[in-house]
């Protein structure tokens, strides 16, 4: 599915028709709340990225207890462990900028149950090898520099989610209207 | 005064940014090696220029040797090799050790590689579009010789989000075949580092 990423500051949602839910990140505390209590798509948040909020036990209660957000992004596999441990899904943030330092990084993924991962730049998705692929815990959501409807559409055949700039998705969801009237 | 001669001998091989950049013009595939038993591959190679990656940086001085006496360049990166710190005191040293260029994350490190005279390549991590743009500021004021965007293989995709830098651009990160390397080229790299050795002082073409 996409990931429409958003500060929360906006009442954007999904185009008409697309399955997507929302991201929250480079947020605040007052700005998620609001959007959490709002009706809308379902929300995942970037809890590192969360001004005001910090990244620990009762940040994780507040969230997915109080507002009810069954997904977390984070950086730290720690929180991703506790996130999980709830029930709920946590992604934990990979950085994939070569070879070397992707395997550095998924040393340190807890890799259980209700624990993924966030591959960034998820462009680089599309040049994983296989093997590469298969050592990436799911599921996978790719984050970063996805920015046409081409380019989220092939990585989505590789990864479990897409994060998605609103802009790139009102293209998704336009392009997707005119497969349909073609198809017609 | 043994010692003098030495680092005399070093500094008096080492090319200057503009030399440097000559070279990787030249021989624009370079090998980046992150154990040092690659290093006898990446010397019997046809890359110019040698990218060490890991390893340590307070023995490094035999390993920079044995690459100049191949007649090669040797870049060293300092915030991943063991041992030295991100500061002036671990450029100081690199410098001592006969290395040609210094690759830093760290933007304000940038003149001190310069004025040691070291060529100064300054690595951009891509991750979001919403941070190439306070990319452009901080490199406008770091000033390198050379900017290297990591994940290289994605450039040709992003090359049209990302700033006129107006430095010449190295791409490293999951370059493994030819195809990626001539695509990377098209989109205006000047060089591409790779720890793939098939890829190894790869012509232009």
């Amino acid at each position: 599915m996409f990931l429409v990423a958003d500060d929360g500051q906006l009442d954007w949602s999904p185009p008409p028709g697309m399955d997507a839910g929302i991201l929250i990140r480079d947020s605040n505390l007052p700005a998620l709340i609001r959007r959490a209590t709002s009706p809308g798509p379902p929300l995942a948040v970037d809890i590192d990225s969360v001004a005001g909020l910090d990244s620990d036990d009762a940040a994780v209660d507040f969230v997915t207890g109080r507002l009810g957000i069954r997904v977390v992004l984070t950086r730290r596999p720690q929180l991703a462990i506790l996130v999980a441990g709830l029930g709920h899904l946590c992604l934990l943030h990979v950085l994939a900028f070569d070879s070397t330092g992707l395997d550095r990084a998924l040393q340190s993924h807890p890799r259980r149950p209700g624990v993924g991962t966030v591959i960034s730049p998820g462009l680089v998705l599309s040049h994983l090898r296989t093997g590469e692929l298969a050592t990436l815990p799911r599921p996978i959501l790719a984050y970063g520099l996805i920015d046409t409807p081409e380019a989220a559409r092939d990585i989505l055949t590789r990864a479990d989610g897409v994060a998605i700039r609103p802009d790139t998705a009102a293209r998704i969801a336009a392009s997707e209207r005119g497969l349909l009237f073609a198809s017609r | 005064m043994e010692r003098r001669a030495t680092k005399q001998t070093m500094s008096g091989s080492r090319p200057d940014a503009q030399g440097f950049l000559a070279r990787l013009v030249a021989s624009p595939c370079c090998a980046a090696i992150t154990t040092e038993d690659r290093l006898d591959s990446a010397l019997a190679s046809r890359a110019e220029i040698l990218f060490i990656l890991r390893g340590n940086g307070l023995n490094l001085t035999p390993v920079v040797r044995q690459i100049h006496e191949a007649g090669k360049l040797v870049a060293a990166h300092l915030d991943l090799i063991a041992g030295l710190r991100a500061d002036r005191a671990g450029i100081a040293w690199l410098g001592r050790s006969g290395v040609d260029a210094i690759i830093s994350s760290h933007g304000q490190l940038m003149p001190a590689i310069r004025s040691e005279g070291m060529t100064a390549i300054q690595r951009l991590l891509l991750v979001r579009r919403s941070q190439l743009g306070t990319a452009l500021g901080a490199i406008s004021h770091s000033a390198p010789d050379i900017l290297e965007v990591l994940p290289g293989v994605i450039l040709p995709d992003v090359i049209h989000m990302m700033p006129r830098f107006g430095l010449p651009l190295l791409a490293g990160g999951f370059v493994r075949t030819e195809a990626e390397v001539r695509a990377i080229f098209a989109a205006g790299a000047v060089g591409v580092t790779t720890s793939w050795e098939p890829l190894w002082g790869l012509e232009r073409g």
